[in-house]
């Protein structure tokens, strides 16, 4: 779900429009999109993806250069040697410039083009408190990008990397007063959303390729303010990419990844809008075939407010007997990069007990 | 029903006042024009000073702040950065940032940044500059735009990196190094803004002193009004408070539209001014960081409301202290005095500006009594009727035009200050840009590249090339040992090997004899002006240096002027330096001579084995800074001119109003049987005598403000002065600009004498009865 922040993130940040002076975009380069990339080929037009795509593996795991935007996107509920939760997110966007077909070329380095931007984030919660750093790069440069074999998405020394022929995956941050090493063991094959991994994000058809590895147990170290923490719990990893951005009116979204004790795994989120939302998920069974869960078979409601963010809430999926309670920690997860939004963990009670992530966005208003 | 009768009697009451008030400007509706537009202006002129200068400030301390003693990362080989070098470090966790300078065929040098990669600076004292601007302007383009420039010339990659990054960070290809984009200059735009500044008060000072003039016109021509309304029963202090809000109300109308009209004159200058900021000082004008409207229309309100008012409140000290009038002129003739002496000796700006202040009101004060009564005592003198009576009328109207005429002062020493000062600056530059840019090139050795070899050959060359001159320059830093004080200050070193004819064309403020054969021979040592006034030290003196422990002693043989920065600095010979001397950096200034640069670049190629050379044109620099100069003073002059021509609308216009109100005095010329065209001459006599008088009066307090600003206010301020200059010319021009307004003030009053005679005003409604 956070492929809309996404949209609104890096839309925000390069791809502003035409006479708005809000959407002149980070330093001006809204201006270069049009023609700014080297070898730019303008015959090449954004591909939208649609219920008939498909997902393909390993490729899928690399960049879509002809699409607009696209993330990688991993959640951990871990806990340090005593015992304690600590939250963990790692996130790398593309926002494409101008779109690329895959078989083109990149364009030379030495010409330092703008065909793509690349923005990470990093955030660790822990006590009650809350690190987090964004890195940007411009792509084709080489100092960051994404690649499906081997596999790998870095931005500076920040990476993602899997080993070949392994299930072994390793992240590695590193900030001023925030940086991970984490070992992350992929069990289970990837979950895809939606139709065949076509997720909608519209009742009117708009949506992305989206799928998750649900299943990730994750062992490593973090280090905060000088003080180095062995952790170890669960991971969530979401791999999301489109050219759409969001419908005229969607104000903001909340997205839930939540690993219940039983061993069933649920993604649900809701679009919000001036007419109410649009709402969608997927229930992964322990055993058994995933089940994408549409509007009228989700329920969710806000029960409490911290600061304006709700930060309780109960989430019922009657056809599997699902009946929750969530709740964020006390604190505040605001992620303070160019666009702020709200990413934490969160507790489980009610007709199961687990753990979760939980992202919200749109409420800073 | 009587209480709404008296209810409507009040409110009658209450809007008859101000209708009876403003009735004067129904009759008189060009005065009011006047007064608005004469606000107007004022505002519209300090809003346009006071944004510029501001905006140049704010522009010069971001790029100060941006590239000044910025770090960069060098190859240890000396080898060209390429963007494989940016993404090694950005790999290996550093903050780094690219920094392409290109240079096209045609047209400007451009610098390309990487907003993305900037972020890792954040947004604090660490961040290069404020690169979330619009990267749409120049010199600043996205690094792509920069890249694919059509015809580049030349272009270099720099990596910067924040100041706090350490050498230990990096990995072991790269070292640290300084970073500086262009030549020094910020202290020398410091002191152009610091003279726009003095400029914009003076601008402002001027403006008061004629709002007065006419406001106080006003006021004379409705004492009349103010009696009647007094005996129907209005109190003077209720008229009093009717005549601020009137005020307040006119200002307020027209400040507004000055302040708009004043960004509006700042944006249409500041493309220019801007211009030649970034190519003078490499600072580029950034758009939207001036001040606030707030401030400039709070100004010129207090402004209004004290040029206004101020008589009434000085009215009410003078009535509870009764000074005869020679005693003022004596406070006067102190004030003055004391200001001189002030502006001599001040030891801080704060004390030269308050003697300019003190100086400007001596003289504002005295001039006019002191031309009055010269002009009594030149009646006096006279025997001749009609010269005694052309002095005595002199003596009338410079006592009732007393405050246009002082402005009329003030802006002709401010415009002929200005002129010279700007004038002056321009020769200092050319001079400073001739000393610096004496070679055609300027060839940096890159790091761990051994420069001996370089020389050796260059000395080899230049024996059998015609007009080849060269020198090499290391530069480094030392600690200038004062006997008196425990912690010796660090400065410049800035040492040559050979002393090559380059340098030697260099201007002294002092020497002793044959300074460069002492340097050459190792005998003595050169010193800039910072370093010689911070230690009092002057040629013949000896010198102590201190390099790592190892220490060198020399005598002064020359003070060399350095323009534009704070730092004191000691030119030596190159081969006189210790074993402990750590060169900072090394170059070479080369005039190839016939052959041109081609065989030098080529050979310093295949010696360093580089691809590519740091190399600077001098020819460019200096062709570039002269083309600017003259865009940036275009504007200084093109703002004291429309002072000067405010000044001179006012004078021009309070001249004819007075000069009518006297046509019938002049008229009794004719009636004693004078010829018209003898009484139009008489006209034009007195006028060009009171009008040229004041150029006149304002040529000494011109060439003196001229001394402060070059003399007092640069060397307190940057350690360092400019020489004092006269421009006769100019003053020949400004006296005939005044020559101009006086007879065209004779030429109206002849229009004016020629229509039908009107009864006599009487002498109290112009307030003092003189006739």
């Amino acid at each position: 779900m956070i492929r809309y922040m996404g949209f609104i993130l890096l839309s925000g940040l390069l791809a502003g429009c035409s006479g708005d002076a809000g959407d002149d975009g980070f330093a001006g380069l809204a201006g270069l999109e049009r023609g700014g990339g080297a070898n730019a080929s303008a015959e090449v037009d954004y591909l939208q993806p649609g219920p008939e795509t498909s997902l393909n593996f390993p490729e899928d795991f690399g960049p879509h250069p002809q699409h607009r935007i696209e993330w990688w996107y991993l959640t951990a509920n871990l806990k340090t040697e005593s015992g304690e939760p600590l939250g963990l997110q790692w996130t790398q966007f593309r926002q494409a410039l101008q779109p690329r077909a895959k078989a083109e070329s990149a364009p030379a380095a030495a010409d330092w083009p703008l065909q793509a931007a690349w923005m990470a984030h990093a955030a660790v919660s822990w006590r009650g408190s809350h690190h987090f750093a964004e890195k940007l790069a411009r792509g084709d440069i080489g100092h960051a990008g994404a690649t499906a074999v081997p596999f790998q998405v870095w931005l500076d020394n920040w990476r993602l990397s899997g080993q070949p022929d392994s299930n072994l995956w390793r992240l590695q941050v590193s900030d001023d007063d925030l940086s991970y090493d984490l070992t992350l063991r992929i069990k289970g094959a990837p979950i895809g959303h939606g139709e065949q991994g076509f997720s909608a994000k519209s009742a009117g058809g708009e949506g992305s390729m989206y799928f998750s590895l649900v299943d990730i147990a994750i062992t490593g170290e973090v280090t905060m303010n000088n003080e180095t923490l062995a952790v170890s719990g669960k991971g969530w990893f979401d791999r999301e990419w489109s050219s759409q951005l969001l419908k005229t009116g969607q104000k903001g979204w909340d997205w839930f990844a939540l690993h219940l004790d039983s061993g069933d795994k649920l993604m649900a989120f809701r679009l919000r809008d001036d007419s109410g939302s649009f709402r969608s998920g997927t229930w992964i069974p322990a055993e058994g075939t995933p089940a994408p869960l549409t509007a009228d078979k989700l329920n969710l409601k806000m029960l409490e407010t911290r600061e304006g963010v709700p930060v309780r809430w109960q989430l019922r999926v009657p056809a599997y007997q699902v009946n929750l309670e969530l709740l964020a920690p006390p604190g505040n997860y605001t992620n303070p990069g160019l666009y702020p939004y709200w990413e934490s963990a969160v507790d489980i009670s009610g007709s199961h007990q687990g753990v979760g992530y939980m992202e919200l966005t749109g409420y800073s208003d | 029903m009587t209480g709404i009768r008296s209810l409507y009697q009040r409110f009658c009451r209450t809007l008859l006042l101000p209708w009876a008030l403003l009735s004067h400007y129904r009759r008189h509706p060009w005065q009011l024009a006047a007064l608005a537009v004469m606000i107007l202006v004022a505002t519209m002129l300090w809003t346009g000073v006071s944004h510029l200068t501001s905006q140049a400030r704010a522009s010069l301390d971001q790029s100060e702040q941006a590239v000044a003693e910025r770090q960069q990362v060098v190859r240890h080989d000396g080898q060209a950065l390429r963007t494989d070098d940016f993404v090694s470090l950005r790999l290996a966790g550093v903050c780094v940032m690219p920094w392409l300078e290109v240079t096209p065929e045609a047209g400007n040098r451009l610098i390309g940044i990487d907003p993305l990669a900037a972020r890792c600076f954040g947004d604090g004292a660490e961040a290069p500059g404020s690169w979330e601007q619009p990267l749409d302007g120049r010199p600043f383009v996205d690094i792509h735009a920069a890249a694919t420039t059509d015809g580049i010339r030349e272009s270099q990659l720099s990596l910067l990196v924040s100041d706090t990054t350490r050498a230990e960070a990096l990995p072991p290809a790269y070292q640290l190094r300084r970073f500086s984009a262009g030549p020094d200059t910020g202290e020398l735009g410091d002191s152009f803004l610091l003279n726009l500044e003095a400029l914009g008060i003076l601008v402002l000072l001027i403006a008061a002193l004629l709002l007065r003039s006419v406001y106080l016109l006003g006021l004379t021509q409705r004492r009349n009004s103010f009696a009647l309304l007094h005996r129907f029963g209005v109190s003077p202090d209720r008229v009093q408070r009717w005549l601020m809000l009137e005020t307040f109300v006119l200002a307020l109308i027209c400040v507004v539209p000055g302040v708009w009209l004043g960004r509006w004159l700042a944006a249409g200058l500041g493309s220019g001014f801007g211009e030649a900021l970034d190519n003078l000082f490499d600072i580029p004008l950034y758009a939207g960081q001036g001040q606030s409207w707030l401030t400039p229309a709070l100004v010129m309100l207090a402004v209004v409301k004290v040029a206004s008012l101020g008589d009434w409140l000085w009215l009410r000290f003078r009535q509870r202290l009764f000074v005869p009038a020679p005693v003022w002129a004596g406070v006067a003739a102190m004030l003055l005095l004391a200001g001189l002496v002030l502006a001599w000796l001040g030891p801080s700006l704060f004390w030269v500006f308050a003697a300019v202040a003190l100086v400007f009101a001596g003289v504002g004060w005295l001039t006019p009594v002191a031309v009055a009564r010269l002009a009594h005592w030149q009646a006096f003198r006279s025997e001749a009727p009609l010269v005694r009576w052309r002095y005595r009328e002199l003596a009338v109207l410079v006592r009732r035009l007393t405050l246009p005429l002082v402005a009329l002062q003030f802006a002709l020493a401010m415009v002929l200050a200005v002129q010279a000062l700007v004038t002056t600056f321009e020769d200092t530059f050319d001079h400073w840009l001739e000393q610096r840019l004496a070679a055609a090139y300027y060839i940096d050795v890159p790091a761990g590249s051994d420069s001996d070899e370089v020389a050796n050959w260059l000395a080899g060359q230049q024996t059998e090339t015609p007009g080849m001159e060269w020198h090499r320059v290391v530069r480094g830093h030392a600690d200038f040992v004062d006997a008196g004080k425990a912690d010796g200050q660090q400065v410049d070193v800035y040492a040559l090997a050979p002393v090559s004819s380059l340098v030697r064309g260099w201007e002294f403020l002092e020497a002793t004899a044959r300074p460069w054969e002492h340097l050459a021979a190792g005998e003595g040592a050169l010193i800039n002006e910072q370093l010689a006034r911070r230690e009092e030290v002057g040629a013949g003196r000896t010198i102590q240096l201190d390099f790592g422990g190892q220490s060198l002693t020399l005598p002064v043989v020359g003070v060399y002027p350095d323009y534009g920065r704070p730092v004191g600095e000691v030119l030596l010979n190159a081969d006189s330096l210790p074993d402990q001397f750590t060169p900072r950096s090394e170059s070479y200034a080369i005039t190839p001579g016939v052959p041109g640069i081609g065989p030098v670049v080529e050979a310093f190629h295949q010696i360093w084995g580089v691809q590519s050379l740091p190399m600077r044109d001098s020819d460019t620099v200096r062709e570039l800074a002269t083309g600017v100069f003259d865009q940036t003073f275009a504007l200084t002059r093109a703002m004291t001119l429309l002072t000067l021509v405010l000044a001179a609308s006012s004078l021009l216009m309070m001249g004819w109003v007075f000069f009518s109100a006297r046509a019938w005095y002049f008229r009794l010329l004719e009636v004693w049987g004078m010829p018209k065209p003898q009484v139009a001459a008489q006209l034009v006599r007195l006028s060009l005598m009171l009008t040229g008088g004041i150029a006149v009066l304002a040529l000494p307090l011109g060439i003196w403000l001229t001394w402060v600003l070059v003399h007092r206010i640069n060397p307190l301020a940057f350690g360092w002065s400019l020489p004092m200059a006269v421009y006769p010319v100019f003053w020949l021009e400004l006296g005939l600009l005044s020559l101009i307004i006086g007879l065209s003030i004779a030429v109206l009053m002849r229009r004016q004498l020629g229509r039908p005679g009107v009864a006599p005003v009487s002498a109290n409604t112009l307030a003092g009865g003189e006739r």
